[in-house]
């Protein structure tokens, strides 16, 4: 071992057996339910297969396990086996986050994930520090100042009841209570005498509500659904407003020298520091319920690991999805969203932008494909109407056309209408959505490779797409891809944004 | 080849892709011609209809064997890419066109390969790779080999950030 190394705490070894139990969790709890409990008799048989080599596995580690500073980067030695050296120069870490749950706070500890543009896992995980540990790695890393320097007033703090409208907002129940309800399936609680139960339930009922268990009762049907579907609404939104109040509890940012720093968690607390210069993308969205609430969210993508994945939730929530963005504002008032970013990026002012607009030609194209599928439909079902004795005049047919077609008018020349890029000396705009907005920007200095992309169709109307690709861009979320440009335009800004990525140099 | 102007890339590269798409078609018309011939023999399938399999399996092999050998001049006669001072423009796509500008100041590294078949005629592919995501490798094919080191070496990074 280097003179220089540091270990980690002496604790370590219960938080990497935890950690390692964590992932085990799943599995064994299937295996137990598939099983039939069997397995659960046989607990001794369990810890023997899966705790011991777990604790061994973890005493092991925190032994092996030591990291040193350099000059000019974070050396990391690991592996028992196989020893396995890495050298992060600190040139490339983009964040190192800290993370805390309510064990880590009763030890004084604390999990550091040091991040770089590699993406998806952390590039080193140091598993745990105590908080001085902590706090030099950020200094050496980072070149953070002492933590007592900080004492500007926050950028943003979002109160509980923004976290109430958050949930209210969101759709984050949907995938909560999807985890659950699979979950469910999996134990066969559906196969259930249904018939019997409706019975019982018939029998403790009160006399004034028979009527509702008439055999065949539309009434009842209806009713029994409408509650059922207002029931799973508002269980959603609960556990949505649940899940944001523990996760995102007292969620602060604040801007120290030229780095923001974003601190959130009830239950895990994690501190995030987003160098500014290695933002790529932000996207500021107001979808139609933040709009009734008169919010807005702001996220943004860096080049390095994302924030999920750090604890349970982290992991139903963006189970299988890679997810690079990160918040840099849950939940703003409207107003205040632009003004945010400005402070933190002065370059960008999404009030001063001048929008153009996307091709308008683009609405009939649209409906015009929509009635090439629609027409033989309706040509089929007027010939089904005409042609057997359904008592309906094959004109009837027409409906669907004209139904259809009108709102799906309606709807593209909204979303064209709202639809806009625009260019300024140092970053390309791009805005759309239907009912609500989303805008993406990227700067000049972070565009990677331009492009334009023409299908037949567009080709045949002279129409063309922009896309802009960046680093660490996730498949999730709104990004500058601008379609419906006249081609000639789209030829323009595509040798403009050539001429701005080739004149400045990007900084990882 | 720095000027600016719009290159095709080798023609002899339309024979190295039939070379290599026309054998691989009639490679992969042996898999079916194997499973009919296979029922035929050990499963006992009827004459007629081990005829008239292979008779939609000549039609479809016909049809592939066009595309395997008409394919490659489309693609290359839409294939055109532009080197200036800063960067590299490549034009390509038959039906779904695409133009896509590399500014060398974002390339990470360059590399170029060679197949057997492209070694043959002395051709080359040239790979830029780049930080982005969509975007991370884009290849050309097709290059004369000479011109593809050239090209490698003219879009090194570190050759603009010295002239700087």
């Amino acid at each position: 071992m280097h003179p220089d190394a540091r270990r980690l705490n002496r604790w370590s070894w219960i938080f990497i057996a935890a950690g390692t139990a964590r992932t085990l969790i799943f599995p064994v709890i299937g295996a137990t339910v598939v099983s039939g409990g069997v397995l659960l008799a046989r607990l001794d048989l369990l810890s023997l297969i899966f705790i011991v080599p777990a604790l061994v596995y973890a005493v092991i580690k925190q032994k092996v396990y030591n990291y040193r500073f350099t000059e000019s980067e974070l050396v990391v030695r690991d592996g028992l086996l196989t020893r396995n050296v890495r050298h992060i120069s600190y040139e490339r870490i983009h964040n190192v986050t800290l993370v805390r749950n309510p064990f880590h706070r009763m030890l004084g500890l604390v999990t550091a994930r040091v991040e770089t543009a590699a993406g998806g896992k952390p590039e080193a995980l140091l598993r745990v520090l105590s908080l001085e540990a902590a706090e030099e790695l950020r200094r050496y890393t980072l070149g953070e100042q002492e933590e007592t320097t900080s004492t500007d007033a926050p950028l943003l703090q979002v109160p509980d009841r923004e976290l109430v409208r958050l949930g209210l907002i969101s759709n984050r129940g949907f995938l909560v209570v999807a985890v659950v309800l699979g979950g469910v399936s999996q134990t066969q609680w559906w196969d259930q005498d249904w018939a019997a139960i409706l019975e019982k339930v018939r029998a403790r009922a009160p006399e004034w509500m028979g009527w509702l268990f008439e055999s065949w009762s539309i009434t009842g049907g209806v009713l029994f659904g409408v509650v059922f579907a207002l029931c799973f609404l508002v269980l959603l939104r609960l556990v949505s407003i649940g899940w944001y109040l523990v996760r995102y509890r007292g969620f602060t940012l604040q801007q120290k020298d030229n780095d923001l720093r974003a601190e959130y968690g009830l239950l895990t607390k994690v501190s995030s520091l987003i160098p500014v210069h290695r933002i790529q993308l932000v996207t500021v969205s107001v979808t139609f319920l933040h709009r009734c609430f008169g919010r807005a969210s702001i996220d943004l993508e860096t080049a390095g690991a994302s924030d999920a994945g750090s604890d349970l939730s982290g992991q139903l929530a963006t189970s299988g999805v890679h997810n690079t963005r990160q918040w840099l504002a849950p939940i703003v008032e409207a107003e205040r969203a632009t003004e945010l970013l400005r402070e933190v990026l002065p370059e960008i002012d999404i009030d001063a932008v001048e929008w153009e607009p996307i091709e308008a030609r683009a609405v009939r194209r649209i409906v015009n494909r929509a009635a090439m599928i629609i027409t033989p439909v309706t040509l089929i079902i007027a010939a089904v109407l005409t042609f057997t004795p359904i008592p309906l005049s094959g004109w009837y047919a027409l409906w669907l056309p004209a139904v259809t077609l009108s709102i799906i008018w309606l709807i593209t020349r909204r979303w064209v209408r709202r639809a806009g890029y625009a260019l300024t000396d140092c970053a390309i705009f791009f805005r759309s959505g239907w009912l609500g907005r989303q805008i993406s920007v990227v700067r000049f200095v972070n565009m990677q490779t331009v492009s334009m992309h023409q299908s037949p169709f567009d080709h045949r109307k002279r129409m063309a797409s922009l896309a802009v690709d960046t680093a660490g861009a996730g498949g999730l979320g709104h990004r500058i891809r601008i379609p419906f440009l006249d081609v000639d335009i789209a030829e323009s800004i595509l040798k403009r944004l050539y001429v701005e990525t080739r004149s400045t140099e990007f900084r990882w | 080849m720095v000027d600016g102007e719009e290159h095709q890339v080798d023609p002899r590269s339309v024979k190295v892709a039939r070379i290599i798409g026309v054998p691989l078609t009639l490679l992969f018309a042996m898999v079916p011609l194997i499973a009919f011939t296979l029922g035929k023999v050990l499963r006992g399938m009827p004459t007629r209809i081990y005829l008239s399999l292979l008779g939609g399996l000549l039609v479809l092999l016909a049809l592939f064997l066009l595309v395997a050998y008409l394919w490659p001049a489309a693609r290359h006669r839409r294939l055109r890419y532009l080197v200036d001072e800063g960067g590299l423009r490549i034009r390509r796509g038959v039906f779904w066109r695409m133009v896509i500008w590399i500014p060398i100041t974002r390339v990470q590294h360059t590399d170029f390969s060679q197949g057997p078949v492209q070694r043959r005629f002395g051709l080359a592919t040239l790979t830029v790779h780049t930080a982005g995501t969509a975007g991370a490798s884009i290849s050309l094919e097709g290059l004369e080999y000479e011109i593809a080191k050239r090209l490698c070496e003219h879009l090194r990074p570190d050759r603009v950030t010295h002239a700087s």
